[in-house]
């Protein structure tokens, strides 16, 4: 039988990953709220910035928390996998949900182009949460615009782009190949790459594996992150 | 048809205050106005009986006790729950491992925190929607009307392709029970010969099961736990298969593999005990049913049992001398009888096995009259015991009076079990064996056959000769309950085809009386009853 220290690391883990979600989401509820009750003509735009930033960053924390746990688990073969047929419409509203708060408080115009009926074969638990990794960068670093949609044929393809700056050249090369040591200027680590690399891969149909491909360009402009699942 | 939280109950049931509070203004804000708040789960089953609610919202985790899973599993099996409650678990982890296990009872939906009001407010809408065009056809798999399901799934299913998947999976169980395998079978291997879905996996590998094509399920089940290693029910499969194949040992490995990723998991727990105990491996046998009292704690699903199984493990561990911490095994047996009186209500049944675990502990302690002193309470208990024992009780009590050296008393209990259960092969084959009562075991043999005959006798509406053979299975098992019964409500018939006739009625009349007692939650207790009350009626007629 397995070793107790492990198991109880595991305990550990799981509850301090409970304390610590349960801090995030009191600081952006609690700023939600405190916004909330002061007159919107009373705001001025410093105050819309922070409070962009208490949500964008608060949800970064979180979610690299989740991925954190989620590598853990799929090092220790304990990530489970649950792949079932998922409607992308819903799926996709559901993901533009998660960050109306922060869409709003910077003025973002997020657009959602899915064909209404189409379906795909997914883990939707896992797949949320790269996809919320993605969206949040989207949100840093766009101008004014994101666009998610998906598109069917021989694989299913979510695409979100922006209207930012763009992917620098060595992230479209290593697209999640490696973590590479903590970028300064923007302070990514390369951490939500190398997971949505790996979710993706999880995702199989003969022989065919889950992928993710970066670009630049496309119909904003800006980034293109592709995940591209069998 | 648009949701609303206007005129509903609402239950939030949250450990941390401050996130409950924001919740409820989340709630608020979408109109909520009756919603309510407990910090556990403890409170919340007291809040549940008082009041039915229409949505509730529980965090997975709740502190050292009952966590949100366990919470929901009390609610539905006590009925505390209206069938149109929406019941959504808010988690801090990847929800996929909890959608996975614990297949019965599966809340209306998950949501990973933080989430804010605009998610919340879309998944308690699509929960809304989703029980709304699925009521008819989850009312009638829930009240086990299988046909009745299939028909509503039929309407359902081609103007609803968003629960196509809910729908096919509920076909497939309706399919199933109604025994047709063949027609299961094609809809789960349908999908799987399009994409590895886990649950379409599982139920390809349950019918091969079920039409005994136990090769081919192992194979099924085998690639299941590769291609989903957190999938436990693979694992479940997989060791029950090994055990019908005659391979206890991997059967024990199976189960431990599964345990290694999710040891919080009562009834897996107490399956590898059990193995282990036919294992003769009594430290595997002794763990599991360690972790199986720890995590009972908090179900709904505890009992007895695995109080008794520890106990006998660790007796087991004593008796052989070379003990170096034996205090402490002491003291947690002593440990356990107090908390399975503490924690159980007594009945018969309970009572005769605790006090034949404490002989056994006793004797293992060498303190031989206080051994003597529980043996003597077992055999006053049986004495006026009037429930009936089941067959893995009696075959357990067989085999601990047996080696305590009270073989007639352990003879006793294991014949009347026989008696009572002779239409359950898997049992008497393991009683056959351990029973010095031969020819008992070929008159219920026998007894079963002509029960069996008569019973088709009677559903040819032959009441002449279903008498013959109910007599016949009467004289050879005068004891068993289910025969007696079926003899008398054939007599009855007889009587009432013959216009009045009433010559079989004392016949009727004495055997009811002779029937061992049957206690009010016996599942045969109303049959019983209304048997009794329609002889009585005609006894009555015949002395005016």
């Amino acid at each position: 039988m397995k070793d107790n220290s492990e198991s109880i690391f595991n305990m550990v883990l799981a509850s301090t990953v409970h304390d610590m979600k349960n801090s995030l989401s009191m600081l952006g509820e609690s700023l939600n709220l405190i916004l909330s009750q002061v007159d919107p003509e009373l705001l001025d735009e410093k105050t819309k910035d922070y409070h962009g930033v208490v949500q964008y960053e608060s949800a970064r924390v979180n979610n690299s928390l989740m991925q954190l746990l989620a590598l853990y688990k799929f090092e220790n073969e304990q990530l489970p996998f649950n792949p079932s047929y998922h409607n992308l419409s819903d799926f996709l509203e559901e993901q533009k949900l998660r960050h109306i708060p922060l869409l709003d408080a910077k003025s973002i115009d997020c657009e959602i182009d899915v064909d209404e009926e189409i379906e795909g074969i997914f883990d939707e638990c896992l797949l949320s949460t790269v996809l919320e990794n993605v969206i949040g960068n989207a949100i840093r670093y766009t101008k004014s615009a994101i666009k998610i949609s998906c598109s069917q044929q021989q694989n299913t393809v979510i695409e979100i782009a922006d209207d930012g700056p763009g992917y620098p050249e060595q992230m479209i090369v290593l697209a999640g190949d490696y973590m590479h040591g903590i970028n300064q200027s923007t302070g990514s680590t390369g951490l939500g790459l190398f997971f949505a690399k790996k979710i993706a891969s999880l995702h199989k149909h003969k022989e065919q594996i889950g992928c993710i491909r970066l670009s630049n360009g496309g119909e904003l402009g800006g980034g293109r992150f592709e995940l591209i699942i069998p | 048809m648009i949701f609303t939280l206007a005129k509903k109950n609402t239950l939030i049931v949250e450990d941390f205050a401050e996130f409950a509070r924001s919740v409820r203004a989340m709630l608020h804000s979408m109109g909520a106005t009756d919603v309510e708040i407990v910090y556990n789960a403890e409170d919340a089953v007291e809040a549940c009986k008082r009041k039915k609610y229409d949505v509730i919202l529980s965090d997975y985790n709740l502190g050292p006790k009952k966590d949100g899973q366990q919470l929901l599993e009390e609610l539905s099996k006590n009925g505390h729950l209206k069938s149109s409650c929406i019941f959504l678990m808010l988690t801090a982890e990847n929800t996929t491992a909890m959608v996975m296990g614990a297949v019965e009872f599966q809340p209306d939906g998950y949501l990973a925190k933080p989430f804010n009001g605009n998610l919340l407010k879309s998944r308690l809408q699509k929960a809304s929607e989703k029980k709304h065009v699925m009521e008819s056809v989850n009312r009638a798999m829930s009240n086990r009307q299988w046909q009745q399901a299939l028909d509503e799934i039929k309407e359902v299913m081609p103007k609803n392709k968003k629960y196509k998947m809910s729908c096919l999976r509920s076909r497939y169980k309706a399919l199933r029970e109604l025994k047709k395998y063949n027609e299961a079978f094609e809809l789960a291997s349908e999908i799987t010969s399009q994409r590895a879905i886990p649950w379409a996996m599982e139920a390809v590998g349950e019918i091969f099961y079920l039409q005994e094509k136990y090769e081919k399920a192992r194979d099924v089940f085998r690639n299941m736990t590769k291609e989903f290693p957190m999938s436990l029910e693979g694992y479940d499969w997989l060791a029950k298969i090994q055990q019908q194949l005659g391979e206890p040992l991997e059967a024990q490995a199976t189960l431990q593999k599964a345990l290694e990723k999710s040891p919080k998991a009562l009834q897996r727990q107490k399956t590898l005990g059990a193995v282990a105990e036919q294992n003769n491996d009594s430290m595997v046998m002794t763990q599991a049913y360690r972790n199986a009292v720890k995590y009972g704690k908090n179900s709904a699903f505890a009992s007895p049992d695995e109080y008794i199984k520890l106990t006998s493990a660790i007796s087991q561990q004593l008796s052989k001398d070379d003990n170096t911490d034996s205090n402490r095994l002491i003291n947690e047996v002593e440990g356990l009888f107090v908390n399975l009186e503490k924690n159980f209500v007594a009945n018969e049944t309970t009572s005769i096995r605790s006090n034949v675990a404490k002989a056994g502990f006793h004797k293992a302690c060498n303190e031989d009259d206080k051994a003597e002193k529980y043996l003597q309470k077992t055999e006053h208990l049986v004495e006026k015991l009037e429930e009936q024992i089941t067959p893995a009780v009696s075959l357990e009590l067989n085999s601990a009076l047996s080696k305590l050296g009270r073989d007639e008393l352990a003879e006793s209990i294991l014949d009347e079990a026989i008696q009572q259960n002779l239409d359950d092969p898997e049992f008497i084959s393991k009683a056959a064996k351990l029973s010095n009562n031969s020819e008992l075991i070929a008159q219920c043999k026998q007894a079963s056959q002509y029960n069996l005959k008569a019973i088709n006798l009677f559903q040819k509406n032959n009441y002449p000769e279903a008498i013959k053979y109910f007599e016949g299975a009467h004289k050879l098992s005068p004891h068993n309950i289910n025969i007696g019964l079926n003899y008398v409500q054939v007599l009855l018939k007889q009587i009432q085809s013959n216009g009045g006739d009433l010559k079989e009625l004392p016949v009727a009349e004495k055997i009811l009386g002779k029937l061992p007692t049957l206690n009010g939650e016996d599942s045969r207790y109303a049959r019983y009853s209304e048997l009794n009350r329609l002889v009585q009626l005609m006894v009555q007629k015949t002395s005016n």
